[in-house]
């Protein structure tokens, strides 16, 4: 793949935008139907061996998403070159953190209850 | 008839401002060069290009009550008044209604618009099929105006690495040529954030063309055609 290719980012953009609808989708029929939604609920759902994964993944897929959109709008209006290392890196930070973050959370769960 | 007119020349060093003008239509005018012709009997100082007077040259390209246009297109009929011009958006000046084109050929020069093709010439002509010559319609016509890719915020933010909308609709002209040996080679060159994906599908460029021509389908046609080969 080279360096610049546009396309891989378009791509990633669009997968990702599919996969968080699709999810937010699940995740909306999930939270419709079944009992009342207090703490308990949303704590089983969110731990349960099934729903977990696809917390990941949207959390990765959303990451994916706003990493390019940001990106885009980065290199349309940030132009010189320091600020702009410092802008997208400041976005790459606050993403990876918000992904360390879910999995710290899960992990977390996951390591108490075996 | 009122109008309102950008007013600019290098020459005087004064900053550009805006001149009001009124000016009576004569029975014959139709369309809003008609308009600035007779002005222009009246004002020897104003200045904008047109040649051909019917679409076709692509030189009176302006910002007519905020929309890119031809002048020669454009009808009197039903104009707001005052009828306020101004050059091409994001093009630097040269004088009044006039800009400078040579980034806006250069990047059209960049997508090598001319036919690529190995075989030697045949005696008569490199022939097509219907179907193939039918794939081309939509894109040869543009006259290179500029109306769309003056329209095109993606290229107002990076007018020299965007191609912008005109010179991708003729990347995919020859593209879409059956006879063209060169499309990976093409395919190559697009795929690069600035040079192609910086269009965000805002599709201001169909929205404008006076020629009613796509440039955003086309940007599309050319994603697909990338996303094919790369599958
Ligand atoms: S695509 Fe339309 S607006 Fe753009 S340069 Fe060609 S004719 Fe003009
Ligand atoms: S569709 Fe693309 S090329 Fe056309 S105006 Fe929008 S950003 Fe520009
Ligand atoms: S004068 Fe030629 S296109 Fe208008």
């Amino acid at each position: 793949m080279r360096l610049f290719s546009g396309q891989r980012a378009w791509l990633v953009q669009r997968v990702s935008a599919l996969l968080i609808l699709l999810l937010l989708l699940v995740g909306g029929v999930l939270l419709l139907f079944g009992p009342a939604l207090d703490h308990a609920r949303w704590h089983a759902l969110a731990t349960g061996v099934h729903v977990a994964p696809l917390i990941v993944l949207f959390f990765a897929a959303l990451s994916a998403h706003a990493w390019v959109g940001m990106r885009d709008i980065v290199l349309d209006y940030i132009q010189p070159r320091a600020l702009r290392l410092a802008v997208l890196s400041a976005i790459a930070v606050v993403l990876f953190a918000v992904m360390v973050r879910v999995l710290l959370t899960l992990a977390a769960h996951f390591a108490t209850s075996l | 008839m009122k109008l309102s007119i950008y007013r600019f020349n290098p020459e005087t060093g004064e900053p550009p401002r805006m001149q009001d003008y009124d000016v009576a239509p004569a029975a014959g005018d139709k369309k809003l060069l008609d308009l600035l012709m007779r002005l222009r009997t009246a004002d020897d100082s104003l200045s904008f290009r047109r040649s051909c007077r019917e679409g076709i040259c692509g030189s009176d390209a302006m910002n007519i009550n905020g929309r890119n246009g031809l002048a020669c297109l454009t009808a009197l009929e039903g104009l707001k008044e005052p009828v306020v011009l101004r050059p091409l958006p994001g093009f630097p000046v040269i004088r009044d209604l006039i800009v400078d084109m040579t980034q806006f050929f250069a990047h059209y020069h960049s997508i090598k618009p001319w036919l690529i093709a190995e075989e030697p010439p045949p005696e008569r002509e490199r022939v097509q099929t219907p179907d193939e010559r039918e794939r081309l319609n939509g894109l040869y016509e543009c006259i290179l105006c500029a109306c769309c890719s003056a329209f095109c915020p993606s290229y107002w933010w990076n007018p020299d690495k965007f191609i912008g909308p005109a010179g991708l609709l003729q990347a995919y002209r020859f593209i879409a040529d059956s006879r063209d040996v060169a499309t990976a080679e093409r395919l190559d060159f697009l795929d690069d954030v600035y040079r192609l994906y910086r269009c965000r599908t805002i599709m201001n460029c169909t929205e404008v063309c006076p020629k009613g021509l796509s440039p955003s389908h086309a940007i599309e046609r050319i994603r697909i055609a990338l996303l094919k080969r790369s599958s």
